[in-house]
């Protein structure tokens, strides 16, 4: 382990970000599972809980919340479920018609796009 | 008779003069004795006389008869006197044998009495310095006495062994403690690591080692403050009281049982981090042994004047006086006893160490909710706002409006419904931050955040109605975000769905207009308590 690596660590442990959990009570969130906040944060909640409400005023997925707050996709899903709970925060499934098996069928993710997508990928 | 008062004199004269031999006192004495010899020989001469005057007179039949008995009285006479004489000079030497061995006891019980007194005091004070045996004993005069001698040196030597053992094993340990404070701090640097890594099957068991590494490296942290050696890590930059709060909890074993309730945004400096988050580790370890496992531990932050008061409360046992007494002398000023800690309760002679170092002041009273409380204050010139370039801490945005209750959660209520919280003192680069003429609903910047990357955040916020954020004397309304926007579809569509309640609450059941009233009466809420605090 790098001594930067030590040296950006908060001294904030998971399990104490999570109360203890490592999985999150429902199913709800994939990676790519829309968020959007409800309310603005309050006081006295918890910091990650605020970053959320602040970064999810416009629709964001599971997994950019996960790379702004710098936490485990499984520990951003926790704390997406205590939002879900207190109804802070709404949910859009990009898939709901079918979920998970063909992220094709959405529409920014036809093959053709996915496939010029590609090439100008090459192109770099 | 002189026996009884002769050892008095003899004392009384040669003790101050300290010169004195038993000659000395052997010449003084010698008239006496003389004077004694003198008149018995005298006085056998005036028997003798008497006798042979007796014998001449007596009639000449008789003359040889009393001659015989005179003789055998006057020898037996001069047997006596001699026997007498030689008594009294065994007595007069037995007398001054006694007064020289007066003599000497006193002269060995001034020379103990320095060394009980003063040389030994001073040698061991040397010895705790460190000083080794042999310097020590060079520095004062040596005591007369030979024996005296090898005690201070047998002692000397014994002391400063034990002194040297001492020093070896806090050393040893100190040493160990480290090793394993290193060890504890990367493997905790690498267990986050491989939580970021791997997925969620293993993270519950990654969290579990989490935990238990924690622990293993608080009690390392533990051993090496009581050995004096330093502290855990250097955290480099300010840390806010959010984590200083969760790095303590990590750190006991029933951190589940612990709830805290903080509104605070202030940051203790890098230094004194760690030995903040220790004590307060230390004693919420403290407050969740000593309470029942059903009952919750609460911490509460307030900001006062004087620093930042941390209180410990605890539904358990109310500390009897005796105990009180202990826990406060084990963190008051007194510097540590190694002698007073127990082996199994380490907590609070740790908790005293480290509010010396950092000029923490921990106090005890009965708790409000019927165990103990524990109150610390955390001075504030550890008290710092983190600054703007260090490492972004996710979600830092804690908008600290004291008089808004927290909605939704009841548990962190308690924190608004405290009495005689004073509005926390808005720190200066706080205001810093929301440039004059900027009456945002919200804080716009957090920590780490840059202002570019605010103004973006804003734009986004306002752009789809709402006048550009900074222009207007008004909150902008954040509800007109395409998020919000969003938000509203998704609820008007999860009502007409056949009224299914669902988890969320009545907030998010309004329609999007009444998200905007209530959005814009919380902002005019937080900019007036932002008024009132400074």
């Amino acid at each position: 382990m790098t001594r930067g690596h030590i040296d950006r660590e908060n001294p904030d442990r998971l399990y104490t970000i999570t109360g203890g959990r490592s999985r999150a009570d429902a199913d709800v969130f994939d990676l790519v599972t829309l968020v959007v906040a409800e309310c603005d944060p309050s006081p006295g909640m918890q910091s990650e809980h605020v970053g959320i409400l602040r970064f999810c005023r416009s629709a964001r997925a599971v997994v950019e919340i996960a790379a702004h707050l710098r936490l485990p996709i499984s520990v951003t899903r926790i704390l997406l479920c205590d939002l879900l709970d207190a109804g802070r925060i709404v949910v859009r499934q990009p898939a709901r018609s079918a979920p998970r098996r063909s992220a094709v069928e959405l529409p920014y993710a036809h093959p053709e796009l996915l496939r010029e997508v590609l090439v100008g990928l090459r192109r770099l | 008779m002189p026996r009884v008062l002769e050892p008095a004199r003899g004392r009384a004269d040669t003790f101050p003069a300290g010169t004195s031999t038993p000659a000395g006192t052997s010449t003084r004495r010698q008239p006496v004795l003389g004077a004694n010899r003198t008149v018995l020989l005298s006085a056998l001469l005036v028997v003798a006389v008497a006798a042979l005057c007796a014998v001449a007179t007596a009639p000449s039949s008789a003359r040889v008869s009393v001659g015989v008995a005179v003789l055998v009285g006057l020898a037996a006479a001069a047997v006596i006197v001699v026997l007498a004489i030689r008594q009294a000079d065994g007595t007069a030497r037995l007398v001054e044998r006694l007064a020289a061995l007066d003599a000497l006891t006193e002269r060995r019980a001034a020379g103990l009495a320095q060394l009980a007194d003063d040389t030994l005091p001073k040698i061991v004070a040397q010895l705790r310095d460190g000083v080794s045996a042999e310097e020590a004993m060079a520095g004062g005069p040596p005591p007369a006495d030979p024996a005296e001698q090898r005690i201070l040196r047998t002692l000397a030597e014994e002391v400063g062994r034990g002194e040297r053992m001492r020093a070896a094993a806090m050393a040893a340990c100190a040493n160990a403690a480290g090793r394993v404070q290193a060890l504890a701090t990367s493997m905790l640097a690498d267990l986050r690591d491989m939580e970021d890594r791997h997925s969620e099957e293993v993270l519950g068991d990654l969290l579990r080692l989490d935990h238990s590494v924690s622990q293993a490296g608080r009690l390392a942290d533990s051993i090496a403050v009581l050995t004096g050696a330093r502290s855990g890590r250097r955290w480099t930059k300010p840390i806010v009281m959010e984590s200083i709060l969760r790095g303590a909890l990590g750190r006991i074993s029933a951190y589940q049982r612990v709830r805290l309730h903080s509104t605070s945004t202030a940051a203790v400096a890098g230094y004194a981090a760690e030995g903040v988050m220790h004590a307060l580790a230390e004693l919420m370890d403290n407050a969740t042994s000593f309470s029942p496992p059903s009952e919750e531990v609460h911490v509460y932050v307030e900001e006062v004047q004087a620093g930042l008061v941390v209180t410990v409360e605890d539904g358990g046992l109310v500390m009897g006086p005796a105990a009180l007494r202990r826990a406060e002398r084990a963190v008051s000023a007194e510097a540590l006893d190694l002698t007073t800690l127990s082996g199994t309760r380490l907590g609070l002679a740790v908790v005293g160490v480290l509010a010396r170092k950092y000029g923490l002041t921990v106090s005890f009273r009965p708790s409000s909710r019927g165990g103990t409380g524990v109150i610390v204050i955390i001075p504030r010139q550890l008290i710092t706002q983190p600054r703007p370039d260090g490492a972004p801490l996710p979600g830092a945005h804690v908008t600290a409006a004291p008089g808004v209750p927290a909605g939704g959660r009841g548990g962190r209520q308690a924190v608004a419904e405290r009495p005689g919280e004073p509005a926390p003192a808005a720190p200066p680069s706080r205001d810093a931050a929301h440039p004059a003429g900027t009456p945002e609903p919200l804080p716009k910047r957090g920590r780490g955040e840059t202002l570019a990357g605010a103004a973006r955040a804003a734009a986004l916020a306002t752009s789809p109605g709402g006048p550009p954020a900074g222009q207007d004397g008004r909150p902008a309304a954040p509800a007109v975000s395409p998020g919000e926007r969003f938000g509203a579809f998704q609820q008007s569509r999860a009502r007409a769905r056949s009224g299914e309640t669902g988890p969320t609450g009545s907030a998010g059941q309004q329609p999007a207009g009444d998200t905007d009233a209530a959005g814009a009466a919380d902002a005019i809420n937080a900019t007036d308590s932002r008024e009132a605090a400074p």
